[in-house]
């Protein structure tokens, strides 16, 4: 009984914690210009989280030990360093727009400027990282997640023509009758908001702090592909939201609040602040989960104590880090840069370093001295293949696709 | 023979030079570029404007609560007068000084109409009709305004 409460709660943690302030920004924004054509991108997209999630977990699971440690290890310092590097610019970035989403979304509760809300809530991420339990981070923010599923409500309720909603899956409906490359680029954006290289450094440091074994695999794996992927529902129904109300007026999304407004207006006060929450949780989770990869990706390739699991003055370079992060975030964002823009760089950046993460992951979980008979198998090895060929893809075309669409204005 | 260094050392400053003549103070498009970015304006404006529209309804009918509304109307008001300032910064083409005057003239009033509902959501009043009509005329207006910059911009 207790083992399927931990794999309901794993589940249910996962549905919470898939969305952050890129998918809520990018999922509205899509939805508002695209319709449903984009459907297929978050399907890929989440399909290849699943993927390589399942690999960073296994390896944790057998190995005992994270994914820096062993891209060093095995591709030997250089490599390493690149694929550090890459991920963890994107990541700091990530990290900074996530405190903006927190903030923003304790503007729409407050109608206090969300620059002097920022002290505040990166003082908070700061004391949470320092001071609670992975579990009770991980468990806590993920279950208030779960808000978000107030956009599914606000989709049913909102009525759409399901027969128009099944001629806009065709990914060459384009509705809004945007250009092809400004498609092209909100797709490269969307499948760089589903599969930020961050999820996959939690997800195995998560694993080493949360001591799994090899018995814990299967548990891993029901999260991976139940949670996941019902998390990626909760991305369509953002997109879907936005669909009904904003494209038939022709409005793009720019603002959370904006996000919001199509579950306003189909569930009233106490549907937008059920999704507030929502807001709330899935950015402040993101940011502590960010905030931890930050120090994680540091820690690990240069080797020093990390972890939540061990006390803060036994991983005090661990700490030191995450403060500083934190510090630099509020920095950033003190100088009045737009959180939604650092949003939006985030995700696209985000695609251009996914082959950075993902080529070290596959070759260190077809290692057998690591994984020993838990090593890939021909079907992960196949799509592991296929997404790497289409994340090279995505990463190649993604800063041609920025420059030539002014990052998705034309 | 010439050497590869002259040949560099006297590539790399025209290069820099005509790159340079780009970036002047004032940006001067030619009526296509002009027309492109007439439509970029009048879109956003529209969007700001239809936004505030959907914000005063939700107000109306009890479905948000004030800070909300104030949030966002006052980020589409700010949005709507930045497409405003944009498009007034470029230098206008001869060909186009009708169309810029009609096009400004549009984003002068969805500036305005934007600060209006604002200024309703601050003081709690969100049942004025007659702003919500304007509103709707003013949407129609702009998407009109785009689709002619956009016609032209093709024609060009």
């Amino acid at each position: 009984m207790k083992r399927y409460l931990g794999v309901l709660l794993g589940v249910l943690t996962a549905i919470g914690g898939f969305v952050d302030i890129g998918d809520l920004v990018t999922d509205a924004q899509v939805g508002a210009r695209f319709g449903w054509s984009m459907t297929w991108v978050v399907l890929l997209g989440v399909g290849g989280i699943c993927v390589f999630a399942e690999m960073a977990g296994r390896i944790a699971a057998v190995s005992h030990r994270a994914t820096f440690d062993l891209v060093r290890e095995r591709l030997g310092p250089r490599v390493g360093m690149l694929n550090l590097v890459g991920s963890i610019l994107v990541t700091l970035l990530t990290f900074i727009a996530e405190i903006g989403g927190v903030a923003l979304a304790l503007q729409l509760v407050s109608s206090v400027n969300h620059v002097l809300v920022v002290p505040f809530v990166a003082a908070a991420v700061w004391i949470v990282l320092w001071r609670a339990k992975f579990s009770s981070i991980e468990n806590v923010l993920g279950l208030l997640g779960l808000s978000l599923i107030g956009f599914a409500v606000a989709l049913w309720q909102l009525g759409p023509d399901w027969n128009d909603v099944l001629h806009q899956l065709a990914p060459t409906s384009n509705p809004g009758g945007e250009s092809w490359t400004t498609y092209a680029y909100f797709a490269v954006a969307l499948f760089g908001a589903a599969m930020t290289p961050y999820e996959v450094f939690f997800f195995s440091s998560g694993g080493v702090e949360e001591r799994w074994t090899r018995k814990d695999i299967g548990v891993m794996r029901a999260n991976v592909f139940i949670g996941f992927p019902l998390g990626g529902i909760l991305a369509l129904a953002i997109a879907g939201c936005a669909a009904e109300v904003f494209l038939p007026h022709g409005i793009s999304v720019e603002t959370l609040g904006q996000v919001g407004l199509p579950v306003a207006l189909a569930l009233g006060k106490i549907g937008l602040a059920v999704v507030v929450l929502g807001f709330f949780a899935a950015t402040f989770g993101a940011a502590c989960e960010t905030g931890l990869s930050v120090g994680y990706s540091l820690a690990q390739y240069f080797g020093f104590q990390w972890g939540k699991y061990v006390r803060p003055r036994d991983a005090a370079g661990f700490h030191v880090i995450i403060l500083l992060a934190t510090a630099l975030g509020a920095g950033v964002l003190l100088t009045g840069v737009d959180p939604i823009m650092v949003t939006e760089m985030s995700v696209v950046f985000s695609a251009i370093a996914l082959p950075l993460t993902y080529l070290p992951i596959l070759v260190v979980a077809n290692d057998p001295d690591y994984l020993g008979e838990h090593r890939n198998g021909r079907l992960a090895n196949v799509l592991g293949v296929f997404y790497l060929g289409i994340v090279l893809v995505v990463s190649l075309a993604a800063i041609p696709l920025m420059i030539v669409t002014s990052m998705g204005q034309h | 023979m010439r050497r590869p260094w002259r040949t560099t050392a006297v590539a790399v400053p025209l290069l820099a030079l005509l790159a340079l003549a780009g970036c002047s103070v004032v940006s001067q498009p030619d009526p296509a570029g002009w027309d492109q970015s007439a439509q970029q304006a009048l879109d956003d404006a529209s969007g700001e404007v239809g936004t505030a529209r959907l914000a005063l309804r939700a107000a109306a009918d009890d479905r948000t609560w004030s800070s909300y509304t104030t949030v966002l109307v006052s980020e589409a008001e700010e949005a709507a007068g930045t497409a405003e300032e944009d498009l007034s910064r470029l230098q206008v083409p001869p060909e186009r000084t009708d169309a810029a005057a009609t096009a400004l003239d549009l984003l002068g009033q969805a500036a305005e109409a934007t600060r209006q509902v604002r200024a309703l959501a601050v003081a709690g009043r969100y049942d004025d009709a007659e702003l919500a009509d304007e509103l709707a005329r003013l949407g129609t207006a702009l998407d009109q305004e785009a689709l002619r910059a956009a016609a032209r911009a093709e024609r060009s």
